[in-house]
């Protein structure tokens, strides 16, 4: 009985997957994963690697996954140019540790993404051009990494999509987008009673924020969008329901992980957070997306980081029927501009 | 190991408490054979392997009596579990746990078997991919055998079929419903389902356990 755990344990370990494999191609999919303080970030790239042009997606949350942004659109009409990157950060998707808690907060992960940029030149070559586009906490995310060191020289482009890299501006634009669009559909007598609720809590809460009421202010936005019958509807279970089995979804530890992050002390630190002041050491060509409909990180976000940056080459466009999950919502705006962003740029 | 004697005394001391507050109508030790099981270990749609053995430990035929007069013979069977498991979920991970558990299981005369059996045990996962390790200077190395160990909880209930009361083979089918739960996985739990399709073989004379055989009617 000894000796049969470790006989065991190594039978397994031989015929699991660790065996390192770097395709090149035009339809590949390759999973690694990164190990970096405490946690073993899951990285997935998919499609065309011959292009020697990378996408990488820094998702949304915090504690969101990359697996939501691999959709069949995206895999026809991004993969199919160029390798797209889907990472899970630390303590999301199918990302695993023990207890690393303590290294989750935003210094951490912006180090997380410089690794990850570094390990994907690592394995396919320093050759390689990277864009980098962050969603939604992936935008501040993106900013912190933009706005540090030299880290912008790693990349050939900024995509900057339904992104926040200010929190406290983007509790200002949300009550003000609330309050502005809410009293509008009431007068025109849609969804009255579910406008009423948040534009009376709008009214009530004026400024200077606390966590609890951010997170209320997120709650409302969330719902806002769902009032408008043109934006796609998109939620957890219609994103879950499209074949996870498909995509080989670690279903549980996606919800879990989830759970987690987006209940972790650090969201606390990062209502706070701001990068506009730091904005003006970009000069990397960037692209600013967002949607007409997005409460949640309203678009007057992308026009502050459009204002703020010194990139001469940056673009910002609004497509006129997405909410907050743009890539999802309006795919062919969305697969459009990136396109037409890295083919100018890569 | 000790993790694995420390498990079994808890369960055994547990059962011993139970035994005293119970009132059977004869008592009488006899030599039982353990039983060897395999199943399918399914976890939704990974595939996966799971072996075990069962120590009995207790065994009481139960003659329960309806009003009608009528009575109804069934046999309820407590053996310690030990199992070796295992789940390949591609491009996440392969996960092999140890468990040991506390099987309750009753068996009618028909054959017809239920059971619940909770268990621990350590888990250590493999992570479905090569996994790099990057220092600050960029330099980038290969992590040999990746993965995590984690304590594991787990419950799980099912239905079979003995073909040793009617049928005189030493078999039992199963199929069971198990959740487990590890942790700490990222500062949080981790929840599996997995689905179990198992054999129990019931050999004569296989580690044979001194075993309390109660009769009590009801």
């Amino acid at each position: 009985m000894k000796n049969l755990f470790p006989i065991m344990l190594s039978f397994f370990v031989l015929i699991s997957c660790q065996k390192e494999k770097i395709s090149i191609g035009t339809n590949i999919s390759d999973t690694f994963y990164l190990d970096n303080a405490g946690a073993s970030m899951r990285l997935l790239v998919e499609g065309n690697t011959a292009s020697k042009t990378f996408l990488i997606f820094v998702h949304g949350g915090p504690g969101s996954s990359s697996y939501f942004y691999n959709t069949d659109y995206i895999s026809q009409n991004i993969e199919n140019k160029y390798a797209v990157v889907y990472w899970d950060q630390r303590d999301a998707g199918g990302s695993q540790g023990n207890s690393n808690g303590d290294n989750l907060n935003l210094p951490q992960m912006t180090d997380d993404l410089k690794k990850v940029i570094e390990l994907v030149k690592y394995r396919y070559g320093q050759d390689i051009g990277v864009f980098i586009l962050g969603h939604s906490f992936g935008g501040l995310l993106t900013a912190s990494f933009m706005t540090q060191g030299n880290n912008q020289s790693m990349v050939k482009g900024w995509i900057f999509t339904d992104g926040s890299h200010n929190y406290p501006l983007n509790d200002t634009l949300t009550r003000q987008m609330l309050l502005t669009v809410g009293q509008q559909q009431i007068d025109q007598k849609k969804n009255v009673d579910s406008w009423t609720t948040i534009v009376d809590y709008c009214i009530a809460h004026p400024g200077n924020f606390t966590f609890e009421e951010s997170t209320q202010l997120g709650i409302y936005a969330a719902d806002a969008e769902t009032y408008f019958k043109k934006v796609k509807k998109i939620n957890l279970q219609t994103m879950i329901n499209e074949n996870p089995t498909k995509n080989l979804w670690p279903v549980t530890a996606i919800l879990l992980n989830l759970r987690y992050s987006s209940n972790a002390g650090f969201n606390r630190d990062l209502a706070k957070t701001e990068f506009s002041s730091k904005l003006g050491v970009v000069t990397t060509p960037t692209l600013l997306l967002y949607g007409k409909y997005d409460f949640t990180c309203p678009g007057g976000l992308e026009e502050d980081v459009f204002k703020r940056i010194s990139s001469t080459d940056k673009k910002l466009a609004v497509s006129s029927i997405s909410g907050h999950d743009l890539m999802l919502q309006d795919e062919t705006f969305f697969c459009n501009e990136v396109d037409a962003f890295i083919e100018k740029h890569k | 190991m000790n993790f694995l004697k420390f498990s079994l005394s808890l369960i055994i001391s547990s059962y011993s408490i139970l035994c005293f507050s119970q009132s059977a109508d004869s008592v009488r030790v006899e030599k039982k054979s353990s039983n060897l099981s395999m199943s399918y270990n399914s976890s939704i749609v990974y595939p996966g392997v799971r072996v075990g053995v069962e120590l009995p430990v207790q065994t009481i035929s139960i003659t329960k009596t309806k009003k009608s007069g009528k009575t109804k013979d069934f046999v309820e069977d407590r053996f310690v579990t030990a199992n070796l498991s295992w789940y390949h979920h591609p491009s996440f991970h392969d996960n092999s746990y140890l468990t040991v558990g506390w099987t309750m299981r009753r068996t009618k005369q028909s054959g017809f078997v239920t059971e619940f059996s909770p268990e621990i045990g350590l888990s250590r996962t493999f992570l479905g991919g090569t996994t790099y390790k990057v220092d600050d200077s960029g330099n980038v190395t290969i992590k040999k055998e990746a993965g995590y160990y984690y304590a594991l909880v787990s419950v799980g209930g099912g239905i079979g079929y003995d073909f040793s009361k009617k049928k005189h083979k030493p078999l039992l089918i199963f199929s069971k419903c198990n959740v487990f739960m590890m942790f700490p996985y990222n500062s949080t739990i981790y929840l599996r389902p997995a689905i179990e399709l198992g054999l129990v073989y019931k050999p004569q004379n296989f580690l044979c356990m001194k075993v309390k055989s109660k009769h009590r009617n009801r």
